[in-house]
């Protein structure tokens, strides 16, 4: 007989290397003479987008388009070490290094235009659609790249290098008091199973995935990292087993070790909510890591509530499923 | 060394191929097709799938000799950045690609289905594609986008 069932899960996860570890990312930014800015970083892309989030942090600061911006990162013999890519850490460390970097480089760029302008303070200068020029008074600006290259011939150069360190402290090993991490990214998720009581199969029917990221900075990234997190978490939950024998992994092929196939996965509904990190880019904290977390809890919850068995470790095969179903009729017949 | 006559993306080429070899060794070595991906090398994963003879296989698990008076296609005769597939297309306009890896075996999985079906199910789509794994997409924005190709294949 198949049945259905409904399970959720929430999260709460700190993010960054945390209890003390020094967190530091950090970031170079140039403004060119031909209104386009590069922005030099270590953090790796492995796809995940941080590249991206990049362009669009010094382009959002610049006025400028994400494509005016030239990101170079991961090279150890360019760039600046910006830690690994773990944690859930790219968007927020290095999101913020970026900034720092971006802003410092700027405030250079509104002084000078500031003098250029005759405007008293750097306060009355804005960056606008590609354009620098005087707040409010659309007939006082010019083309950012050539206020930048007249800079240029007279010496100036707009270039910056930040860090940003992330906060955390170690926890008291006494008393485990203290603050690892920060920030902390929520989520809550929601699925629909369907058990075959004959075979143990669960197929994930469908997940609804809420997570909290601060900021979207790139909406359709963060509907990626939610499904890919979501349907890692289905694998977690249901196919991934790590066989050893004597420290020896017994099933390192895709063969013997499943991972979800397109055929795995449900409907996924992904949903954001926006509560800003003060502390973090334009309000943005990380979501790697968070997105798989929920999925877990909300299956194993939904395999409980559609056949009355708890299974208590991952991850939910058949023959787990189908054992737990037989003790639980077992102890029934006996009563 | 062994003789072989293949069509790779419309163009003829005579090679010699070790018996041993394999066909993603040829393609990638011999060739100079880098788009053809190597994942798991024994034919569970998909990275390395191109079409041949009209079917999808993994190069990884085809000898060269046997792709003899094949006509094969890879993902370099699929579309390009100024006029790219409509599945090229809708992987873009969706934001299909993570790290990528994945992403010419999917494409190329994709194409066949379409070629072969141009009206796919939703169910069809998922088979079609099952036997390509990415780690990161989740798969979701992919079938999206091969359902957005087809529908635009429809119009």
């Amino acid at each position: 007989m198949k049945k259905r069932g409904i399970g959720l899960g929430c999260s709460w996860y700190g993010t960054g290397y945390g209890n003390g570890f020094p967190d530091v990312s950090s970031a170079f930014v140039e403004i060119h003479d031909d209104g386009s800015a590069t922005v030099l970083t270590g953090a790796v892309d492995v796809g995940q987008g941080s590249n991206s989030i990049f362009a669009q942090i010094v382009a959002e600061e610049l006025g400028l388009e994400a494509q005016d911006i030239c990101v170079y990162s991961g090279d150890t013999d360019a760039t600046p070490d910006s830690g690994t890519t773990a944690a859930t850490r790219q968007t927020y460390n290095t999101g913020n290094a970026v900034l720092k970097a971006v802003r410092q480089a700027k405030s250079s760029l509104l002084v000078y235009a500031a003098r250029e302008f005759s405007c008293p303070t750097s306060e009355g200068i804005e960056l606008k659609e590609g354009y620098i020029g005087v707040k409010g008074d659309p007939s006082r600006r010019v083309p950012l790249a050539d206020l930048v290259f007249q800079a240029r011939l007279r010496g100036e150069r707009f270039i910056s290098a930040e860090s940003s360190t992330a906060r955390s402290t170690p926890v008291d090993p006494e008393t485990g008091q203290g603050a690892p991490y920060w920030p902390y990214s929520f989520g809550c998720q929601s699925a629909e199973v369907e058990v075959d009581t004959e075979t143990g199969v669960v197929q994930v029917l469908k997940v609804v995935a809420v997570h909290d990221v601060g900021k979207a900075l790139n909406p359709t990234q963060v509907e990626g990292q939610i499904a890919g997190g979501v349907t890692q978490g289905i694998g977690y939950a249901l196919l991934e087993e790590l066989e050893l024998n004597e420290g020896k992994i017994k099933n390192p092929a895709f063969s013997s070790y499943l991972i979800p196939t397109a055929l795995d996965v449900p409907n996924i509904e992904a949903f954001f909510v926006e509560d800003a990190e003060s502390t973090g880019p334009f309000g943005a904290k990380g979501l790697g890591e968070p997105a798989m977390l929920p999925t877990v809890a909300a299956i194993i919850n939904a395999i409980d509530d559609a056949v009355g068995v708890r299974i208590t470790s991952i991850p939910a095969t058949p023959e787990k499923i189908l054992k737990a179903l037989a003790e639980k009729n077992g102890e029934v017949k006996k009563h | 060394m062994i003789e072989i006559k293949l069509v790779v993306n419309e163009k003829p080429y005579n090679l010699n191929v070790e018996p041993s070899e394999r066909l993603i060794d040829a393609l990638r070595n011999r060739l100079g097709l880098l788009g053809t991906k190597e994942g798991c090398g024994e034919g569970e994963c998909g990275a390395c799938t191109i079409i041949m003879d009209g079917k999808t296989v993994n190069s990884c698990l085809v000898l060269a000799a046997q792709a003899n008076g094949s006509v094969l296609t890879t993902i370099e005769g699929v579309g390009n950045r100024r006029s790219p597939h409509p599945v090229q297309k809708a992987f873009v306009e969706v934001g299909a690609v993570q790290c990528g890896f994945c992403t010419p075996g999917m494409v190329l999985s994709a194409k066949n289905l379409l070629d072969k079906n141009s009206h796919p199910s939703e169910s069809e789509i998922g088979v079609a594609m099952s036997g390509n794994l990415c780690r990161c997409t989740g798969y979701d924005k992919i079938l999206r986008a091969v359902k957005i190709a087809a529908e635009e294949g429809k119009q």
